[in-house]
C-alpha cells in the first residue's frame, strides 16, 4: 500500500540541476545533460510541489488555491508529462487510465477552452544566433550583396544603404 | 555619412541602456526598426539581460527582437545562477586553507543592479595576496573546481597605485546567498571600473552602465580623493568615467563633486565610444571578431592599406596606452605613435 501511495506522489529532480527564480518563470539548468529549460508559472508551480509527499489531487488543490480558480486534475498531469519528458523528476507517477497514452494536444484539448489558468509549459531554451531574429539586414547593417538587405536598401560599401 | 549613421546607430544604443540599471526604468523611447537595428549589438556586447529589463513591460517584448533579447536574459540569468555556485566553492576551498580573496568585476558589480541577472559576465576573477598566489592556484587546479574558470590575479593593473593590503583593508565583506564574499570598497571598486573602461576603449556598453549603476549607489561616506587616488592622469580617466556616464547614459552625478561635474568630456571621447557602440567589428573587440593575419595581407596593396585602415589605433586606447592627456588636443598625435609602434613590433616580430 506504502509503495502504491508513493506512485502517486511525484518527487521533482534536484541533483544535477541549476535553478534560478525569476518573477515569472523558473529557469531550470541541467548540468547532467547540458540543457536548459524554462518552466512558465504554472509548470514552475506543479514542480516546486512534487515533494514526494503531495499527491497529484494536492496539487491541483493547491493550485487553485494559489491562483484563486477552480484547476482540473488534468493540468498537474500535463505539467508532469512535461517535466518528466525534460527529466526533471526524480518519480513520475503513472496517469489515470483515462489519460494514459494522451500526447500534449490532446491533453490540451481534454482541459477546454475554459482553463482559467496558464496550460503548463516547459520550454527547452536554446541560445538564438541573433541573425535569426532578422527576417532581412535593416539600413545600416553589414552584407556582402543586396540580396540580404531589407526592401529599398542595396548593398554600399559592405552596408545597406537606401 | 557612414561616420554619422555609425554615430547615430551608438546614439540608439545609448538612448537606449541609458538608466537600464535602475529598478524603475526611465520612459521607453525606441522604435521597433531602431530596435532591429540594435539588437545584434546589445546581444553580442553582453547586454541582453539589460536590454530586456528595458523592453519587459513594453509591447516591444513581444517583438521577434524582444523575444530574441528574453531569451538571451534567460541563458544569461541561468549564467549567472551557475557562477554564483562558484564563486561560493571558489571562497570555500580558499579560506579552507587560510587564503581570503576579494572578488573583482563579475558578482561584485552585477549586485549594484536591482537582480544580479540583469549584468552578464562569463568568469570569475579573483584577487589574491601575492604570498598566497602559488597556493592558492594549486587549490583552484584542483579536483573539486574542474574544468571551470578562475581568473586569479595577485595585482591589478587597473589599481596599481594603491597596494593589495590596502585594498584588503578597505574591501567588504557582503552576503551571497548563504555565503559571505569580499569585494572591493566602493571607492576602489569605481576606480577599477572605470580604469577597465578605458584601458578596452569603452567598447562595451554594458561596462558604462556599471560606472551609472555604481555612482548612483555610493555610499553618503564616499571618499572621491581616495577613489581618484595620487595619480593625476588617472584621476582624469576616473572622473571621465564618471562624466561620460552622465552624458551618454543619464546617470546622476548628484553626488560628485561640483568640481568634476564642472568638467566636460572631450568630443573626440564621446564620437569615439559611440562609434566603438555601433560596431562589434572593430579590432579592439577581440576575441568577438579577431582580424586575419597582418602578415596575409602584404600580398596585396589593397587589402594592405584596409587592413592597416582597420587597424588604425582606437584614440582612446591610443591616449590611454601612452598615458596621454583627456584634453580638447587632437588625438593624431597619439594614434600616430601608436600604430608606428605597432607597425616596428609587426616588423620586428615577422622579419627579425
Amino acid at each position: 500500500m506504502k509503495d502504491k501511495d508513493r506512485q502517486r506522489k511525484p518527487l521533482a529532480r534536484k541533483d544535477g540541476l541549476v535553478i534560478q527564480e525569476l518573477p515569472d518563470e523558473v529557469l531550470v539548468y541541467d548540468l547532467d545533460n547540458d540543457r536548459a529549460h524554462c518552466l512558465n508559472q504554472t509548470a514552475a508551480f506543479v514542480w516546486q510541489r512534487c515533494d514526494g509527499r503531495n499527491t497529484t489531487a494536492q496539487i491541483a488543490r493547491k493550485l487553485g488555491q494559489q491562483f484563486d480558480c477552480p484547476v482540473d486534475e488534468k493540468i498537474v498531469w500535463l505539467a508532469l508529462d512535461q517535466l518528466g519528458r525534460n527529466h526533471l523528476l526524480e518519480r513520475q507517477p503513472i496517469p489515470p487510465p483515462a489519460l494514459m497514452g494522451m500526447n500534449r494536444r490532446a491533453m490540451v484539448r481534454a482541459l477546454g477552452l475554459a482553463a482559467a489558468l496558464a496550460i503548463p509549459v516547459v520550454t527547452s531554451i536554446l541560445a538564438p544566433m541573433p541573425a535569426q531574429a532578422a527576417t532581412c539586414t535593416p539600413q545600416g547593417g553589414a552584407c556582402v550583396d543586396s540580396s540580404t538587405c531589407c526592401a529599398g536598401l542595396t548593398c554600399q560599401a559592405s552596408t545597406c544603404q537606401p | 555619412m557612414k561616420l554619422s549613421l555609425a554615430r547615430s546607430r551608438g546614439q540608439i544604443v545609448a538612448d537606449y541602456l541609458g538608466g537600464s540599471w535602475r529598478e524603475r526604468q526611465p520612459p521607453l523611447a525606441i522604435s521597433p526598426s531602431d530596435l532591429e537595428l540594435i539588437t545584434t549589438l546589445l546581444y553580442d556586447s553582453g547586454a541582453a539581460g539589460l536590454a530586456w529589463w528595458r523592453i519587459r513591460e513594453s509591447e516591444l517584448k513581444t517583438t521577434a527582437h524582444g523575444e530574441l533579447l528574453h531569451q538571451g536574459y534567460r541563458l544569461q540569468a541561468l549564467q549567472s545562477a551557475i557562477n554564483e555556485e562558484r564563486i561560493m566553492t571558489a571562497f570555500r576551498l580558499l579560506r579552507d586553507v587560510g587564503i581570503e580573496p576579494i572578488l573583482i568585476k563579475g558578482w561584485s558589480v552585477a549586485r549594484l543592479y536591482p537582480h544580479p541577472t540583469l549584468r552578464a559576465y562569463g568568469d570569475v576573477d579573483l584577487l589574491v595576496k601575492p604570498a598566497d598566489y602559488l597556493a592558492a592556484r594549486e587549490v583552484l587546479n584542483g579536483d573539486e573546481p574542474g574544468a571551470w574558470w578562475v581568473d586569479l590575479h595577485r595585482s591589478l593593473f587597473e589599481l596599481q597605485d594603491q597596494s593589495i593590503d590596502e585594498l584588503f583593508e578597505r574591501s567588504l565583506i557582503v552576503d551571497l546567498q548563504e555565503s559571505k564574499v569580499r569585494v572591493l570598497c566602493a571607492e576602489d571598486n569605481l576606480a577599477l571600473l572605470a580604469i577597465h573602461l578605458f584601458k578596452h576603449g569603452a567598447w562595451r556598453p554594458s561596462w558604462l552602465c556599471d560606472i551609472g549603476a555604481l555612482i548612483e549607489s555610493l555610499p553618503a561616506e564616499f571618499d572621491w580623493n581616495l577613489s581618484f587616488g595620487s595619480n593625476k592622469r588617472r584621476a582624469a580617466w576616473i572622473s571621465t568615467a564618471v562624466l561620460l556616464a552622465h552624458e551618454l547614459l543619464g546617470a546622476n552625478i548628484d553626488k560628485v563633486p561640483v568640481e568634476v561635474r564642472n568638467k566636460q568630456v572631450p568630443a573626440w571621447l564621446t564620437d569615439a565610444v559611440l562609434k566603438q557602440w555601433s560596431t562589434l567589428w572593430h579590432r579592439d573587440h577581440l576575441p568577438i571578431q579577431p582580424r586575419p593575419l597582418m602578415a596575409n595581407s602584404l600580398r596585396s596593396a589593397k587589402t594592405f592599406l584596409r587592413e592597416v585602415r582597420e587597424r588604425w589605433p582606437d584614440p582612446i586606447v591610443a591616449t590611454f596606452n601612452l598615458e596621454g592627456r583627456v584634453n580638447n588636443f587632437p588625438r593624431l598625435p597619439y594614434q600616430l605613435v601608436a600604430f608606428f609602434s605597432q607597425a616596428t613590433r609587426f616588423v620586428f616580430s615577422n622579419f627579425y
